[in-house]
């Protein structure tokens, strides 16, 4: 602290000493020295309310026309519920909204889900992330207007991943009931990309909602 | 100084110019500039990039830097020296290679790089890289799973110069982390090395029986790790990997380790023959310069589809 305080001081005794000769920019000044660091939270605080869950209110198709579309045509359902500026090589992530009733619930992990019967016929169609601990980066990977291309490197851009998925957990999933979760009805509305195995669909909730108990 | 490098660039230039005034029969060159062979996954790039490029019409050039940036840049000296006309470059590291890379642009020569970034954009023509952190996060998720979310385990953590062992650590943590009942009790380097994985498991076990997960950074360390847990007695610890090797693919059908993250090496390196291609006959760049590919767990379940850093259907 008392170092910075000199340096003012040193500087305009070396001005005033060195009046005759030529001022020169200093490095330091040339590109963005004291650029903020980054800070993902407070990116995705400023964001959130204002572009994030809009753009996935407008972007997002129920879940069951999404997930019939993605596995029949998933070029088709990339344009209508994914992110078109995703990376070439990155599989689809869609923007969903899903309603149904809980029929199953997993609180022993801290990677707590809720498994959701969307079509009513009592079996589970898709499993959502509760929280605290979250997987993937499905709310990021939806979003057109974040690309990895504006970031320093990977671990940037996997921060911010990150930093979307614990202000969900923070905002709005901690809030959630925890007990006797099977039987209530779970409106969601969220991101997922298709995995390739025999699992459930995860979708990763930005907002959600689960009802009273039956 | 600024005179010898202009002096050189003149040289260069003209020996391009020679190389453009050379008969039409000589195919064009593409060098392969990738670290040691002796690790496969370098391997499967090298063969993957020189099958695509073979196959595409180019004679090629595939050398091996060992990870040492000053013979990275006299092997970039000798690509731009026999008039290559792009380099498919996995790098000697991140700081280290901008020069190199930036020396090979300016003697008109286009750098596709491929597996590990570099601290810097505009200089390279595409760095195509395997999302390492998604990938590391897939392996940390297993190895929670396969863990019961607690007990005492080990991390160990790939070559400091290589930004990939950085990216991985740091994904293993952001999933492991959130678990306080997982215990991290030694976090080593073994730089990427399977026999420095041997004799750190080996003393690492020692200070810690009571270990029950090794994870590790890339595969030939869990190769090394397991091989010295397998001499302890230790089969019950769980070791996980990254990579996706066939040495791994075969301990895991065997048993051994668990599981392990395939990076799709082979793919990777003919997608930047390909673009290199593309840049050569059309001045095409890529859309974008630095491009993710996915990483895809690999385990019990899908290892059998595994072979040479890529899965079949």
């Amino acid at each position: 602290m008392s170092n910075k305080l000199n340096w003012p001081t040193l500087a305009g005794m070396v001005g005033l000493s060195l009046t005759a000769c030529k001022i020169l920019p200093t490095p330091s000044g040339e590109n963005g020295g004291n650029a903020p660091a980054f800070n993902p939270d407070k990116m995705v605080e400023e964001i959130w309310a204002a572009k994030v869950i809009p753009y996935l209110q407008q972007k997002a198709g129920p879940f069951a026309e999404v997930h019939a579309l993605a596995k029949t045509d998933p070029a088709a359902a990339g344009a209508k519920y994914g992110n078109p500026k995703k990376q070439a090589n990155s599989p689809w992530t869609f923007a969903v909204r899903l309603e149904g009733k809980i029929v199953a619930a997993n609180t022993q992990s801290r990677a707590a889900t809720v498994d959701v019967d969307a079509d009513g016929d009592g079996k589970a169609d898709a499993r959502v992330q509760i929280g605290p601990a979250m997987r993937g980066t499905a709310l990021r990977d939806s979003l057109d207007f974040i690309q990895f291309n504006d970031f320093t490197n990977q671990i940037d851009f996997a921060q911010f991943g990150k930093a979307l998925n614990a202000h969900a957990d923070k905002t709005v999933l901690s809030k959630l009931p925890r007990e006797a979760l099977e039987g209530r009805t779970a409106k969601i509305l969220g991101a997922y990309t298709p995995g390739s195995g025999q699992d459930l669909p995860l979708v990763t909730p930005a907002e959600a909602e689960i009802g009273p108990k039956p | 100084m600024k005179l010898t490098r202009r002096m050189t660039l003149a040289a260069f230039a003209g020996m391009l110019a020679l190389g453009t005034a050379a008969p039409a029969y000589a195919a064009d060159l593409i060098a392969i500039i990738t670290p040691s062979h002796d690790n496969p996954f370098f391997k499967a790039e090298a063969v993957g990039a020189e099958a695509k490029a073979k196959e595409l019409g180019y004679e090629t050039l595939v050398l091996v830097h060992d990870d040492d940036a000053s013979k990275q840049s006299q092997l970039i000296d000798t690509a731009i020296g026999r008039g290559a006309k792009a380099i498919i470059l996995d790098n000697a590291g991140a700081d280290a290679t901008v020069a190199a890379v930036q020396k090979a642009k300016d003697a008109g020569v286009p750098s596709f790089l491929i597996d590990r970034e570099i601290n810097a954009t505009g200089v390279a023509v595409a760095q195509i890289v395997s999302n390492n952190y998604q990938g590391a996060q897939l392996g940390a998720q297993e190895f929670v799973k396969l863990m019961g979310e607690k007990g005492n385990y080990v991390e160990l953590v790939g070559k400091e110069s290589d930004t990939n062992a950085g990216i991985r650590s740091k994904g293993y943590h952001d999933v492991i982390d959130e678990y306080p009942d997982l215990k991290m009790v030694a976090q080593q380097s073994a730089n990427w090395s399977q026999t420095e994985a041997y004799s750190k498991m080996e003393s690492i076990l020692q200070a810690n029986p009571d270990i029950k997960g090794v994870i590790s950074g890339n595969d030939t360390m869990a190769m090394g790790a397991w091989a010295a847990l397998e001499a302890a007695g230790r089969k019950d610890v769980i070791v996980v990997g990254f990579d996706g090797s066939n040495d791994v693919r075969d301990s895991i059908k065997a048993g051994g380790i668990k599981a392990t993250v395939l990076q799709p090496a082979y793919a990777q390196a003919q997608m930047a023959v390909e673009q290199a291609d593309a840049f050569i006959k059309n001045k095409k760049s890529p859309a974008e310069e630095k491009q993710l590919m996915d990483c895809v767990l690999i385990n019990g379940d899908n290892a059998a589809k595994l072979e040479t850093f890529a899965l079949t259907n």
